[in-house]
């Protein structure tokens, strides 16, 4: 069907949606029952239709590279491995207006405060399952109904903290709840995100609208997360499974934007019913924790006994009221799909009302009539697994569609006959369409929207806009984003100009620190190891540039000089004569987990330099070929290398962490340079490895300038091992660490002296009294070893 | 009947474990009418750092331990003076399997010992096409509730070979009923099954037997090491009665029990996470003797 009404077909506006066709009997956001386009939208879409289509490009482009820019991916699971993919941003957003918003958000905190009811009863004295209305087998066989939980009552008096409601508007227009997100919604994040790309594409519409701005919403709920503490010592972390969870980076970026720790399960421990966070400088307090892990996995010792990502006791922790979880355990029962079938009538038998916004219709096979129902109208309804926690529309395996049924009616019946208690029939979900670039033009696409609530101090905020789901084509079930949906920034817009109050730039700066930042040790770690791998990884580059120049400069690879290089090579797991040695890519993608694991801590540019490094590596190793080719890609690497350094360097601010990363610098040079020193620094080493030690070293120019002769033995040992003045040389190594050693934990207090420290002022010592000629060798290697204890001294010290 | 019971576990790692919290469940429970705990007291070597002593969902005490340094070995030992009251017989009160049904769907409430909570699969119990078959046949038409357990107790003692060296702790339930070899461990989780696949509501016991038999009775299997059977619910008006599918008899005089759940994985005697790079060994002695 074509559009009814008549905006004007030949005005730009009336240009710009010509190919745009309500689809039958589906309500559309843009285009009213009428034909006509609903008022919110005027402005926006006359501002596009007055765009050239370069301009209109030019502008999404804008948007899709801030989203690149600020690193923004979620990851992918496809059936052999997992990658990290592009935000898929919807370049439309969508508009609803205040009256149709505030209906929405008054629905939503209704159910929202009937939810916190019904679990606070399921974790208590389970009066709706004795009065009937929730049978007990939904319950009692239910996954996310964790028997630790029970009769424990949270320390903050609440259960829900923080939730997420999937809606669709149905054919009669009205608006249903496909879902509750109890468990641990993820979203908000990427809603920021998608907010602030969009308003960069549509900045000059976006401005003078009204729409409502989203930082005082997160502002509100992280005055009440510090609030929840039980004092001003106490901590607020997020917890988060890692860097393989589809969302991470969205833990990453609430973490960066509200000054949370982003914490991960073996960060914490259990003293004493508290919940402590490893930090560099001991065990400090957590009292509340914002988790984006599924509650199963929580605790290993009371709960998933497989679960790695979790803490054991964390149960203990939470039922002695030593922290306020965001949201309790177990609060994903709320999630069950066969729920929905019975919150109606609960909403009726708490609280006296109705449902303002309706749910989805589900049916329970449990119930005799409510399976023949389902058996007869098999047709019209998804039938899937009944505990399951997913939207109806986000399929699973069991899960059989109406329509589909058809001929396999028998099969059908048998199944739902046999498995009745685990199965749920749901009404089959339509949703209403939104305007979606497709090709350049707009397309009706089906749209869901996801919205957040809050508990405040006030009550529940609900957040006003954000995320929306977009299918690729016609279907539903395309919604999902693993199956290649997109997602759109939602606006709501008042009628009056938005409250200034609340309209700070959705791009403002990261709220405040007002907790002095602890370093978690698992932080301080991976800062520590980015540091040595980047460091490894410059060493074997320099080496293998070197081998490949002199490759390029003589006709023989096996002259002495070359033949000793190759196998130094070897020895660091370097196959000189590969397309990018594999020990070379090791390296990097080493450093890259590590940085992975601390995203939150990281700057964004230091990230991208780091992937960019990545692929470059991958790319080089495609072409690159033996001699002065591999020489010209070595040196690519380098300068991209040290453009990471000093993007880190300049940028990082000297928080604990950045000494960390130093360290773990500074530590593997000086093993570098010491054991480059004692093998080609040796007096029986090969013509021309002297030179060989100093271009490794990076210091053929201070060669030149400080000695006025050729290299020797002397001056080699000299300018890299004990001038204090060359960046490059082991007790300059010496010289920071001490210094970073310095401002640590450990350091400030007149307290006996810890191991640590008592291995580098050993170390250090023994390297001051040394002469170019006493640092023989043996000297070297042993140098080297001493070096090499120190990082197990630190890891005692910090890592444990 | 009056015991003393002594046990005793070890655990070895080859790697120093550097951390661990525990849950412990090995003393005999204090049961109001069936058996009483006199005196009992747990010696725990390293001396945890933390000791709580909890009850559970189900009611079974235990205690959560943490160590914080690095050690070798770990040590449990129980020592208790147990008094188990003999049951008396029973009348056969339970319905036929479709009265039991609509008493379980009657039934509203998911308090700890609801047979709601022991109906479906739990997390060592799948419920199973070959284990729900197996019961089926001994389904005979018009038979009670007690009169169904009894008989799958039976048959599962006949077709199972009771071998220690069959199994591990770890061996899934549903293997060790194809090869129809086991300990008390598996011989139970099979009966859980098999009960719950037609409809009984069934759940397991930890617990000590008896070492030394009464004179002129067989030396019963599992006395070395710690117990285990099954508990079915019968109906209201019976409620729970526990057989020992290793023995082919109900449990009784000769059993202590430590704890009930769903299956091992709620009571495992002990549970817990070592932060030590290796496996670790374990040993484990028995002594149950009757006293006067």
């Amino acid at each position: 069907m074509n559009m009814q009404g008549e905006p004007l077909p030949d005005s730009p506006t009336g240009r710009l949606l010509s190919g745009y066709s309500r689809l039958d009997d589906v309500p559309d956001e843009l285009i009213g029952a009428d034909g006509r386009i609903r008022p919110v939208w005027h402005d926006l879409i006359q501002a596009i239709a007055a765009m050239s289509e370069e301009e209109l490009s030019a502008r999404m482009a804008r948007g899709d590279q801030y989203l690149r820019d600020a690193g923004v991916f979620y990851r992918h699971y496809g059936p052999q491995d997992t990658t990290e993919r592009d935000w898929p941003l919807s370049h439309m957003p969508l508009l609803i207006d205040e009256t149709e918003w505030n209906v929405i958000a008054d629905g939503l905190v209704q159910r929202a405060d009937l939810l916190e009811r019904i679990i606070a009863d399921l974790y208590g004295p389970n009066s709706l399952v004795a009065d009937g209305h929730l049978p007990a087998p939904l319950i009692a066989n239910n996954r996310e109904w964790l028997r630790p939980l029970v009769g424990v009552t949270p320390r903050s008096g609440h259960f829900l903290h923080f939730l997420a409601f999937d809606l669709g508007r149905g054919p009669d227009g009205n608006w249903w709840v496909l879902g509750d997100r109890t468990q641990a919604p993820s979203g908000a994040g990427f809603a920021l995100e998608n907010r602030i790309a969009t308003s960069r594409i549509f900045s000059d519409t976006y401005g003078r609208s009204n729409v409502e701005r989203l930082a005082g919403f997160f502002r509100d709920f992280r005055d009440r997360l510090l609030a929840l503490r039980e004092n001003e010592e106490g901590r607020v972390g997020i917890l988060t499974p890692g860097p393989l969870n589809d969302t991470y980076f969205e833990h990453a970026y609430i973490a960066r934007y509200l000054g949370f720790m982003l914490l991960e399960g073996e960060d914490l421990t259990v003293r004493n019913g508290r919940l402590m966070v490893r930090t560099i400088d001991g065990l400090s307090p957590v009292s509340v924790l914002w988790r984006r892990l599924d509650s199963a996995w929580a605790d290993p010792l009371e709960l998933n006994d497989n679960s790695r990502l979790g803490t054991p006791g964390m149960v203990g922790a939470v039922r002695n009221g030593s922290v306020t979880m965001i949201n309790a355990l177990g609060s994903g029962v709320l999630e069950t799909r066969a729920f929905l079938a019975f919150v109606p009538r609960i909403c009726e038998a708490m609280t006296g009302e109705s449902l303002k916004i309706p749910n989805i219709a589900t049916w329970w096979c449990g119930q005799p009539r409510e399976r023949e129902h389902v058996k007869a109208n098999a047709q019209k309804m998804t039938i899937g697994d009944a505990f399951a926690t997913r939207l109806p529309f986000d399929l699973d395996d069991i899960s059989v569609v109406g329509g589909t049924v058809g001929e396999h009616r028998n099969a059908v019946d048998n199944w739902i006959d046999t498995s009745a208690a685990h199965l749920v029939g749901q009404e089959v979900v339509t949703l209403s369409t939104a305007p979606a670039f497709v090709d350049g033009a707009l397309a009706p696409r089906p749209m869901s929207l996801r919205v957040f609530l809050a508990r405040t101090a006030d009550g529940w905020r609900v957040m006003p806009g954000g995320f929306a789901r977009i299918g690729r084509s016609g279907d539903t079930p395309e919604l999902a984003m693993q199956r290649g949906g997109s997602v759109a920034d939602v606006w709501v817009v008042r009628k009056s100009a938005v409250d200034r109050e609340t309209t700070l730039a959705p791009s403002a700066a990261p709220f405040v620190r007002n907790q002095p930042g602890v370093l978690p040790s698992r932080a301080a770690d991976n800062l520590y190891w980015l540091g040595r791998y980047v460091e490894r990884a410059e060493t074997m580059i320099r080496l293998t540039r070197a081998y490949h120049l002199r490759l390029a400069e003589t006709a023989w690879p096996d002259t002495p000089l070359l033949s000793d290089l190759a196998n130094y090579l070897k020895l660091l797991g370097i196959e000189p004569e590969d397309a990018i040695p594999e020990g070379i890519s090791a390296a990097i993608a080493s450093a890259s987990a590590s940085a992975g694991h601390v995203r939150d801590r990281f700057s964004l540019d230091g990230w991208l330099a780091l992937s960019d490094i990545e692929k470059t590596i991958r790319n080089m190793a495609r072409t690159a070929t033996p001699g002065d080719d591999m020489a010209r890609a070595m040196g690519v690497l380098l300068r991209k290398l040290s453009g990471f350094s000093g993007l880190v360097h300049e940028n990082m601010y000297r928080f604990n962490g950045w000494r960390f990363l130093s360290i773990g610098r500074s530590l593997e040079r000086a093993i570098a340079i010491t054991y480059v020193l004692a093998r080609f620094a040796d007096p029986d080493a090969p013509e021309g490895a002297l030179d060989l030690a100093v271009e490794v070293g990076d210091s053929a120019m201070s060669h030149r300038r400080r000695y006025a002769v050729a290299t020797n033995r002397e001056t080699v040992i000299d300018l890299l091992a004990l001038d204090p003045l060359n960046p490059r040389s082991v007790v300059h190594q010496f010289d920071k660490l001490q210094e970073h050693f310095g401002f640590l934990p450990g350091a400030e207090r007149h307290r006996p002296t810890t191991e640590l420290q008592r291995a580098m002022l050993k170390t250090h010592a023994a390297l001051s009294v040394h002469t170019a000629g006493s640092l023989d060798t043996a000297a070297l290697l042993n140098l080297g070893a001493e070096i090499g204890q120190l990082s197990e001294e630190i890891r005692k010290a910090y890592f444990r | 009947m009056l015991y003393d019971i002594l046990l005793k576990i070890e655990y070895d790692y080859p790697d120093t474990a550097e951390a661990g919290r525990h849950m412990v469940r090995i003393m005999p429970a204090d049961l109001p009418g069936e058996q009483r705990a006199i005196a009992a007291t747990m010696t725990v070597t390293p001396k945890p750092q933390e000791w709580i002593d909890r009850v559970d969902f189900f009611g079974n005490r235990f205690s959560e331990l943490l160590f914080d340094q690095p050690h070798d070995v770990v040590s449990f030992e129980a020592k208790a003076r147990v008094e188990r009251v003999a049951p008396g017989s029973r009348f056969d009160m339970s319905p036929p399997l479709a009265g039991l049904a609509q008493e379980i769907e009657a039934y509203r409430g998911v308090d700890a010992w609801s047979p709601h909570h022991f109906t479906g699969a739990s997390t060592l119990v799948p419920i199973d096409g070959g284990t729900t078959d197996y019961a089926s046949a001994h389904v005979r038409d018009g038979a009670s509730t007690m009169e169904i357990v009894s008989a799958i107790n039976l048959a599962i003692n006949r077709d199972m070979t009771f071998d220690p060296e069959a199994t591990t702790v770890d061996t899934p339930m549903l293997e060790a009923f194809q090869r129809r070899h086991g300990v008390c461990q598996d011989f139970s989780h099979i009966m859980i099954a098999c009960l719950r696949g037609i409809g009984i509501p069934a759940g397991y016991v930890s617990g000590y037997l008896r070492t030394i038999p009464p004179p002129g009775r067989p030396r019963l299997e599992g006395a070395d090491a710690m117990h285990a059977w099954v508990r079915a619910w019968c109906g209201g008006e019976m409620g729970w009665v526990e057989f020992d599918p290793t023995n082919a008899t109900m449990a009784g005089e000769d059993h202590v029990v430590i704890a009930r759940a769903r299956d091992y994985f709620d009571i495992a005697p002990v549970k817990g996470v070592m932060r030590s790079a290796g496996a670790h060994t374990s040993t484990q002695s028995v002594d149950v003797v009757p006293v006067g």
